[in-house]
């Protein structure tokens, strides 16, 4: 009987159940949640590297404006979307971002100042606002939006400091850039595609 | 236990039997989901996977790269952004199950005309070499979309495909590169015959000629 138990007492314990791995789902800290959101989502992600990409062919005084204001307009949008309403036609904006971002890149247009911190505050609402709200639900609000702004940081410093390299230190650096905008419209059409045909992505 | 008291099984027979059964419930896995977007990783490495597993779709990217390579510029970037643009539209069209004929024979038709464009030294205008990358590139992309796993997240897919699409191209602008040497020139118009003969293998079996 003992040895029946100690079968169905390890039977039970290794028997799979639904795993929620996912930080965002276990809320291993809100800040966390925050900074892991917009990378695990490609939707976020790809055109957020775009944007680095396409700031980092300006001047330099100019993308470093889009340093600044790109993880702002992140977190405002994130705390917009955490009291707002949910907003399905963002996830328009948003798909429209992946094509906007790499026409310019593909076409090596060297954005002024005013228009690239225009980019850069529309996008970062509209992903921000996207970012926060399917994920809040009268969790803490401050460290969630924090973490979403520091993701957004990273990506658009990192990228822009990469990709300014690779343009004016190698001599294939800005062809390599703008067949990297080839690839980041050639992904927003087919998303872009896909919802319209109502494919789950 | 005592459920299985009525099969007036041995106690020998019974731990045996309720053995196999904890056995069964640890090989009863269920699915393990550990992710909020379902599907992303199984995408991600199908879309990656897709163009570099047919043999007729990966020599024909490698010869985008070469073309535009021994092409120079602007081609060298411009076959290269060209293609994924449309095959994105390609992948749509195979998506929406819109049906395009002869996809298999087109697709090894690209391999045999760019191999035979890499073999020649072909230099046609910058706008008929977009043209003609363009054409074949809708096929390219009808197959993509039209294969896509059932349960795999599209998005994930459609930047596996992309990706992989250009680095392959990648791959034959660096091979290309050698051209600036004569015995270069010479491998990479070899390139183009290997190309080529694939092309054709595929089409001869497209056409049923190989069984």
């Amino acid at each position: 009987m003992k040895r029946t138990m100690l079968l169905a007492g390890i039977a039970a314990l290794v028997f799979p159940q639904t795993a929620s791995a996912h930080l965002v789902s276990t809320r291993f800290g809100e800040l966390y949640s925050g900074l892991l959101h917009p990378l695990l989502a490609l939707e976020h992600v790809v055109p957020w590297l775009g944007l680095g990409l396409l700031a980092a062919l300006t001047r330099n005084t100019t993308s470093r404006w889009a340093l600044a204001s790109f993880p702002l307009a992140v977190a405002f949008g994130a705390w917009l979307g955490s009291v707002g309403p949910v907003w399905p036609v963002l996830t328009t904006v948003n798909i429209a971002s992946f094509v906007v971002v790499g026409v310019l890149i593909i076409a090596n247009v060297r954005l002024g100042t005013a228009t690239l911190l225009m980019l850069t505050i529309v996008m970062g609402l509209s992903h921000g606002y996207a970012n926060a709200a399917p994920t809040l639900g009268g969790y803490p609000l401050v460290l969630f939006v924090l973490g979403v702004a520091l993701s957004a940081y990273l990506i658009i410093t990192l990228v822009t400091g990469f990709g300014h390299l690779l343009a004016t230190q190698q001599r294939w650096g800005v062809i390599a850039v703008r067949a990297a905008g080839s690839w980041i419209v050639a992904i927003g059409l087919v998303f872009g595609g896909f919802s319209i045909l109502n494919i789950a992505a | 236990m005592q459920a299985l008291q009525h099969l007036e099984l041995s106690v020998a027979q019974r731990q045996r039997l309720v053995g196999l059964l904890a056995v069964a419930a640890i090989l009863w896995t269920q699915n393990a989901w550990a992710h909020e977007e379902v599907g992303v990783a199984g995408g991600l490495i199908s879309g990656l996977l897709h163009p570099v597993l047919g043999l007729d779709h990966l020599v024909a990217m490698v010869a985008v790269g070469l073309w535009g390579a021994i092409l120079g510029q602007p081609s060298i970037w411009i076959l290269p952004v060209t293609f994924p643009l449309v095959m994105a539209f390609g992948a749509l069209l195979g998506v929406a199950g819109v049906p395009m004929p002869g996809v298999e024979f087109a697709i090894a038709g690209s391999a045999l005309a760019l191999g035979i464009a890499v073999l020649t030294q072909s230099r046609p205008p910058l706008w008929l070499a977009a043209i003609i990358v363009g054409f074949f590139a809708i096929f390219h992309g009808h197959a993509h979309g039209s294969e896509m796993p059932g349960a795999s997240n599209s998005l994930a897919y459609g930047v596996g495909f992309v990706i992989a699409t250009g680095l392959l191209h990648l791959s034959g602008i660096m091979i290309g590169l050698i051209v600036r040497w004569p015995a270069g020139l010479v491998t990479v118009r070899c390139c183009g015959a290997a190309i080529a003969a694939v092309g054709l293998y595929f089409i001869a079996g497209s056409s049923g000629l190989i069984t």
